[in-house]
């Protein structure tokens, strides 16, 4: 072997060993943050059960009472919610599929709080911060599917109640257009910091492979010079 | 770096399980979500309340402006977002309004069963009156059965308006009810005097003649 040869080679192996480095430092970041939902979700199922059970705990008729719809709501439906991101994220932390079906599950997540607590508007900032969280992912395109589930929630519910996603009765034509800016406004930003993080994982990464390769050239040279003054 | 997907954790084996529970789930969800808008679409019975302000009725009617009163079950929680948009319609009409929360006391039960959170909200709204009905007589005079129920008089005491103020059950934001008063107390006109009301049974027979007492509304 020649010594370009040696060289290609060297760097060759620079190359793959960075990007064995970055995709196992992402993989942590992806399963960390899976693992992280999951904690999450049961929070947040917790806390819808407390919300109903203060807010709406029973449905009345005159003197009779009975458990309102809330709270077996948030108790099976919010079960349901989590039944597979949190599945997911202890069998398959990591997958691709799973990042997606949490950020599914978060906006569900969104829409559920905000019917429970009777469409306060402060709740629905739920929305934005759960954007900001799925950022952890590094991923873009997780923000694309939650993109895509509060657009759908928006168009189902605007043509059959508009009054629960615009706050009138008769929004003008536009005003979906209003909503999807302010989301796609986060989603952008959001988009650009997974993008920049991502970019600085692998600089990490090669960073690293480059000062391993070095790290493994002194450890060759000094066992070679211990060898030969052993044998001298 | 481009906007492109990278593949990390993109590969596993027995991918087809997740995937039929994925599909169960999706519509495990839509079918669970359905049941809840379907809930909170579903309005109570519709009121048909006297053309003219009942005169045997104790509510105070102002004569130099339009009244609105507002029905409600003291627990019901769904009428909390009646008495927030309530609170919204008098902020923007002080002028040209005024308001009665009237709270149901079903016979039979203690004496502090009305005196709810709901009813020191109410209580609180600037030109709003909370007061009790004793057995729902006043409810009964004005065939409302359903809480949320609000109806307008103007100072003649002739009826503008009956319906509820929120879009949903227990949904706050704006609503036809709300968009039709307010037009009202704006120009005087309206494309509709009538909106679904959404919340707890009140519990009487709206057919039940009212029998009033003095003691009845307080």
């Amino acid at each position: 072997m020649t010594r370009e040869q040696s060289a290609d080679a060297a760097t060759q192996a620079i190359v793959r060993r960075a990007e064995e480095r970055f995709r196992a430092n992402w993989m942590d970041v992806l399963s960390a943050t899976d693992r992280f939902f999951a904690k999450l979700m049961v929070g947040q199922w917790l806390f819808a059960i407390l919300i109903a059970l203060v807010l709406s705990p029973y449905a009345w008729e005159g003197k009779v009472k009975t458990v309102h719809v809330h709270v077996w709501v948030a108790v099976f439906l919010g079960a349901a919610i989590n039944a597979l991101p949190i599945a997911l994220a202890i069998k398959r932390a990591g997958w691709v599929m799973t990042r997606h079906v949490v950020a599914a599950a978060q906006m569900l997540w969104s829409a559920l709080l905000i019917h429970l607590t009777g469409g306060r508007i402060e709740t629905h900032f739920h929305v934005f911060g759960s954007l900001g969280i799925l950022a952890f992912y590094r991923d873009w395109t997780v923000l694309a599917t939650a993109t895509v589930v509060i657009a759908t929630d928006h168009i189902v519910r605007g043509l059959f109640w508009p009054e629960s996603v615009y706050g009138i009765a008769n929004p003008e034509w536009w005003r979906f257009l209003e909503h999807a800016f302010w989301v796609l406004f986060a989603v952008t930003f959001l988009a650009m910091s997974c993008l920049r993080a991502l970019r600085e994982m692998r600089l990490m990464a090669e960073r690293g492979a480059h000062i391993e390769a070095l790290s493994e050239g002194e450890w060759r040279r000094s066992s070679v010079l211990d060898r030969e003054k052993v044998s001298a | 770096m481009g906007m492109r997907s990278q593949s990390v954790g993109g590969s596993g084996p027995s991918s087809v399980p997740w995937i039929a529970f994925g599909l169960v789930w999706a519509l495990t969800l839509g079918a669970g979500f359905a049941v809840l808008w379907s809930y909170k679409l579903r309005p109570g019975e519709a009121a048909l309340p006297p053309s003219l302000w009942p005169p045997d009725s104790r509510i105070p009617r102002r004569h130099d402006r339009a009244t609105l009163v507002l029905f409600a079950h003291p627990k019901c929680p769904c009428t909390r977002a009646s008495v927030a948009e309530l609170a919204r319609l008098m902020s923007r009409f002080d002028d040209r309004l005024s308001a009665e929360v009237v709270f149901l006391r079903p016979a039979g039960v203690g004496a502090e069963w009305d005196h709810t959170e709901l009813w020191e909200r109410a209580s609180a709204i600037p030109g709003v009156t909370a007061v009790r009905d004793d057995a729902g007589v006043e409810a009964a005079r004005f065939r409302a059965v359903t809480s949320g129920l609000a109806v307008l008089y103007d100072a003649e005491g002739r009826l503008l308006f009956s319906g509820g103020i929120t879009a949903a059950r227990g949904h706050e934001g704006d609503s036809f009810g709300t968009r039709r008063i307010s037009a009202l107390l704006r120009t005087g006109e309206t494309d509709r005097a009538d909106a679904p009301v959404f919340g707890c049974s009140l519990g009487h027979d709206p057919e039940t003649p009212a029998q009033g007492t003095e003691e009845e509304t307080r």
